[in-house]
């Protein structure tokens, strides 16, 4: 089956926008998966605005994963449900977009992303931009087919050292192919930003996971992610160093910084932010 | 964009500022933000860490900082063939460069000077009298008229 609009789309539909200032837009999350995490509730707002910005350049140029200053998760998501997306682009120009948006379920907020920026790069080099003007002018009519996504796919993260509520390392192997790469992209496949980031979570969450109880009892909450940096494109088949490692402990927050090296090169780094979970 | 008469303390009025959003940007101690070291040789910046400083920059002065332009502003009246000679900066170049970037130590204009190297000379005081040159415009343009 052709994976293109399939395996790593995150937009079903186009409600409003205006090309290079706002856009608002759906994703019907599958049911028939079985989780469907912030990391990609993240990926789904970057690509709408992503669909404002290219409409606005006359899809000659379009954006990729650069930074995050921040991004808040509210709520968690569920198969099933439906992401109501937004998106305001501060600009955009051939060097950059600026843009911050959030993520809905049911009118309630799910994540927030503040400050992002995506470098521009020539459209054409990643995918064909017949094929994205058709697939825009699809979306804003009508939109999309639902249900595509088939589900996160599973990257082992093999542990490859670690003190305890201290620091974690682990390597990830990038798969030489995927479905996800015949979406992301067509003509230049490259890992995405947004599964980097989830197995960057991953690993903090295991670190947190040995940290001692927050002062308020109970037990820690990912609750944002700051300063999130991209450096460098993933090719299929590499294979990365992540590294959590604890940088501040109170008695009711918490930082985790993550980086990822390909060979002697950080490619990426975030810092987690942890808050007590909320008590009912 | 007028870089005349940028003194020296309007640079360290806002120098502080300047280095501590760079610091935020890059992940480093402030304390290695000096005013002359060079963003990719000295800070080990790259491309992406230019756009998030300026972006950065803008949020924290509350201005609107043109981006790429720093060699169209230093080429001045020179032609673009003029300035470029075949990916090398031209005499005529260099030498307007030298002055549009008089904060950047003399001994770092090697000649040849390839385009690409430009922004290696980039120092933080390049970005301090990137924001002071913005400020002046936006407070000119708020001005009522004459």
């Amino acid at each position: 089956m052709d994976e293109h609009f399939r395996a790593f789309s995150f937009v079903d539909r186009i409600h409003v926008i205006q090309p290079g200032v706002r856009i608002r837009g759906s994703y019907a999350i599958p049911s028939a998966i079985t989780s469907f995490p912030a990391s990609l509730v993240a990926e789904a707002v970057g690509q709408l605005a992503a669909w404002a910005a290219m409409a606005a350049l006359d899809f000659k140029s379009r954006p990729v994963a650069g930074l995050a200053a921040s991004i808040e998760l509210l709520s968690p998501v569920h198969p099933g449900q439906v992401l109501e997306l937004a998106a305001d682009l501060e600009t955009v120009d051939t060097e950059a977009v600026a843009y911050g948006g959030t993520a809905h379920v049911g009118g309630v907020p799910a994540l927030r992303l503040q400050h992002c920026v995506g470098p521009m790069l020539p459209l054409a080099e990643f995918d064909d931009p017949q094929a994205l003007r058709a697939r825009f002018a699809l979306l804003q009519d009508g939109g999309a087919v639902p249900g595509a996504f088939g589900g996160v796919p599973f990257f082992a993260l093999d542990r490859t050292g670690g003190e305890a509520g201290q620091w974690l390392r682990a390597t990830l192997h990038v798969p030489t192919s995927a479905p996800f790469f015949a979406d992301h992209f067509p003509r230049r496949p490259v890992f995405p930003g947004a599964l980097l980031m989830n197995s960057n979570l991953e690993l903090a969450a295991a670190l947190t996971a040995q940290l001692p109880p927050p002062a308020t009892g109970g037990r820690w909450r990912l609750c944002g992610m700051a300063d999130v940096k991209l450096r460098a494109f993933t090719p299929p088949g590499e294979m990365l160093e992540i590294e959590a490692r604890l940088n501040q402990l109170s008695a009711n927050a918490a930082t985790v910084t993550v980086d990822t090296r390909k060979g002697n090169r950080v490619i990426s780094g975030a810092r987690v932010l942890l808050a007590p979970e909320e008590r009912s | 964009m007028s870089n005349a008469n940028i003194s020296n303390e309007e640079i360290m009025a806002v120098f502080p500022k300047v280095a501590a959003t760079m610091a935020d940007a890059l992940g480093c101690d402030v304390e290695k933000v000096k005013l002359d070291a060079s963003l990719i040789d000295d800070l080990g910046a790259e491309s992406i860490d230019f756009l998030d400083i300026v972006f950065r920059l803008e949020r924290a002065f509350k201005v609107k900082l043109p981006r790429g332009k720093i060699v169209e502003e230093a080429r001045g009246d020179l032609s673009e063939s003029e300035f470029d000679q075949g990916g090398v900066v031209s005499d005529a170049g260099l030498a307007r460069l030298r002055s549009f970037l008089n904060e950047v130590p003399a001994d770092r204009f090697k000649s040849p000077l390839k385009m690409a190297d430009i922004p290696r000379l980039f120092t933080t005081g390049t970005f301090c009298k990137m924001v002071i040159r913005q400020q002046r415009a936006t407070t000119a343009a708020a001005a009522p008229p004459a």
